[in-house]
């Protein structure tokens, strides 16, 4: 599999600030990979040196194969990109913009007529299409952003935010709509600053901070970086000691220890071993009444990276 | 997938049919229009107005077509120009609507040369209106009109005039990436070369710089000698590119003669202080090469600057 996107030692700087440092980064072909990092990280700068907004200090990147160069439009034949909160042209209509975009890309006349009410069934603004953007709401504005991105069946789709404003059955949609396009072998890059987003749609993820890539990998091998341990926390009724010797003779446990209701049990493994412990504590004579992993979210992930980051500047 | 190359000439339209939508669309456009559309209407009018509040009848006027049409005046051009090109590069960088067109599959260059066509086009299509509507109007108001071959040339003057000003609102809203410095700077420049070049040329004598600037250049007299107040007063600058061709037509055997104000003269038949004189068609020609070199030299700055600009915000 080849890479879709490939940065050497990237660097943009805005003054005495280095907003992307010396970042090395590897999205593979046919993947939705994730593009996490608090505000400030340098994700979208990274994405504006990817669409040929903002010009790199340093570094090679490398999109689809094709070196990135300025003010090069070719190689943005096959990228989609909807910014952040994009900023469309008011006073066009919604068929108007995605007109003009396609004729833009190259689209014939044919293809558009095909394409263009495609795109506005896909993001539900059908009924919207001949009205001007400037009437669309938050969310619309949004949806439109994302059919202008996938104009002209793009190879590689890059998504700043792409649920931000949406309501839950947009931010639903919009996920939807990554795995459909995906599934048909685009590469999806997206940023987002929701981690549950991104843990449900990615495949594989860069978790970057101060222009740095801290990790990079499918979610499994990010959440093998995080260096506490994975914790069952199980509320158990009839905690006894039988049951915590019961649990304690499973060989990928540490230690247990007991708050109340509460029952900690600490893993060697970062394996789901849920239905393991399970039975140990009903062997025991527990009764299991809820049962959460902790450590091992990309959550847990990226707040671990984060904290180690500061860590080492404090 | 699709990654074929597409010709220059369809991304070329399709950013001129970007702009020219946004040009029609935008209020300040169409109030200027509105606005210009009302006072060729009045112009047309007035004798009629005046008449039914018991001033002098209407008589015909075979003139009226050739002498209103190269009425639009210096302010006129500059403002046809704010409407058209204020918001053309800057106001994309202030609404965040370059970020999108940007990322598209076309260069720089072809967005930049299809906004500054779109904004001719649109000027096009605005003074054409204009002018046949008031030749129209003047055969119906004030009867047959006489040189009716001039009326284009003054159309095109026109034209050349307020490029010069759309060159100029163009390259201050590509540098500072803000309609309202491009606007502002744009008032300035004219009530520079304008107003206060005018009061440098006849009080100090100094009009000669005017020569080398756009905007109205400096004031003159041609014909026969004047008196102060009386003679066929004319601008030799860029705004005047029109008028001073049909006049050179209609008298190109005219000597353009320079004066300033003597402040301190008792009689009013030396206020008057000539400078130099010079024949009409070197006026005419220094004024077309004027327009023509700051034309390509702010169109060619904005353009540097706009194929250099990163797109951070």
């Amino acid at each position: 599999m080849g890479a879709a996107i490939e940065t050497l030692g990237l660097t943009k700087r805005y003054g005495s600030l280095t907003a992307v440092d010396k970042l090395d980064l590897r999205v593979e072909e046919n993947t939705i990979h994730g593009f996490l990092g608090p505000n400030g990280a340098g994700k979208t700068t990274t994405i504006k040196i990817l669409a040929g907004l903002l010009k790199p200090d340093g570094g090679k990147v490398t999109v689809l194969g094709q070196e990135l160069g300025w003010d090069k439009p070719d190689i943005r034949l096959r990228i989609g990109y909807m910014p952040e909160l994009p900023k469309l042209p008011k006073h066009l209509k919604g068929t108007e913009l995605l007109d003009i975009y396609g004729r833009m890309c190259g689209m014939t006349k044919e293809e558009r007529r095909k394409q263009i009410p495609e795109l506005l069934d896909m993001v539900g603004l059908r009924e919207r299409g001949n009205d001007l953007i400037g009437t669309y709401s938050k969310g619309m504005q949004q949806r439109i952003g994302m059919a202008q991105a996938l104009l002209n069946e793009p190879k590689l789709v890059i998504l700043d935010e792409p649920s931000l404003g949406l309501d839950p059955v947009g931010m639903v949609d919009v996920r939807e709509m990554m795995k459909g396009i995906s599934k048909e072998g685009v590469t999806v890059f997206l940023s987002s600053h929701l981690l549950h987003e991104v843990q449900e749609v990615c495949t594989h993820v860069t978790i970057i901070n101060k222009g740095v890539a801290l990790a990079s990998g499918t979610l499994k091998e990010i959440s093998a970086k995080v260096s506490g341990p994975v914790i069952i926390e199980a509320e158990v009724d009839n905690i006894s000691k039988t049951v915590v010797e019961k649990v304690k003779e499973l060989p990928f446990v540490i230690g247990v220890s007991e708050d109340g209701k509460k029952l900690m049990v600490e893993l060697k493994t970062r394996d789901d071993v849920r239905s393991q412990v399970s039975q140990a504590i009903t062997a025991g004579g527990g009764i299991v009444i809820s049962m959460n992993l902790k450590g091992e979210s990309l959550e847990d992930a990226f707040m671990d990276l984060i904290d180690k980051r500061k860590e080492g500047r404090s | 997938m699709r990654a074929s190359h597409t010709s220059w000439t369809a991304k070329f339209l399709a950013v001129i049919r970007y702009e020219i939508l946004w040009n029609i669309r935008k209020k300040k456009f169409l109030g200027m229009l509105i606005v210009a559309f009302a006072l060729t209407t009045l112009s047309l009018a007035g004798d009629h107005i005046a008449n039914a509040f018991g001033g002098p009848p209407v008589k015909s006027n075979p003139d009226f077509a050739v002498n209103s049409s190269v009425g639009f005046g210096g302010f006129g051009f500059f403002l046809f120009a704010i409407a058209t090109a204020m918001n053309t590069i800057s106001a994309e960088f202030e609404s965040g609507t370059i970020v999108p067109l940007l990322a598209k599959p076309v260069s720089r260059t072809t967005v930049f040369f299809g906004k500054l066509f779109a904004a001719f086009l649109t000027l096009l299509a605005t003074y054409c209106f204009l002018m046949i509507y008031l030749t129209i109007g003047g055969f119906v108001v004030y009867g047959p009109q006489n040189d009716l071959h001039l009326v284009p040339l003054s159309f095109l003057g026109a034209l050349f005039s307020t490029l010069i000003w759309i060159s100029i609102v163009l390259l201050l809203g590509t540098l500072s990436r803000s309609s309202l410095i491009a606007a502002l700077g744009a008032l300035g420049i004219w009530f520079g070369t304008t107003i206060i070049g005018t009061i440098l040329a006849f009080l100090a004598g100094q009009g000669w710089i005017l020569t080398y600037i756009p905007g109205s250049g400096t004031p003159a007299y041609a014909g026969e000698p004047p008196s102060l107040g009386s003679g066929a007063t004319i601008s030799t600058g860029t705004d005047s590119i029109g008028r001073n061709l049909i006049n050179y037509i209609l008298h190109p055997a005219w000597e353009v003669l320079y004066y300033k104000v003597n402040l301190g003269a008792t009689d009013l038949g030396q206020a008057l202080v000539p400078l130099y004189s010079e024949p009409f068609s070197n006026v005419i020609f220094k004024s077309i090469a004027v327009a023509i070199i700051y034309f390509i030299t702010f169109v060619g700055i904005s353009w540097y600057v706009f194929r250099r600009a990163q797109v951070a915000e």
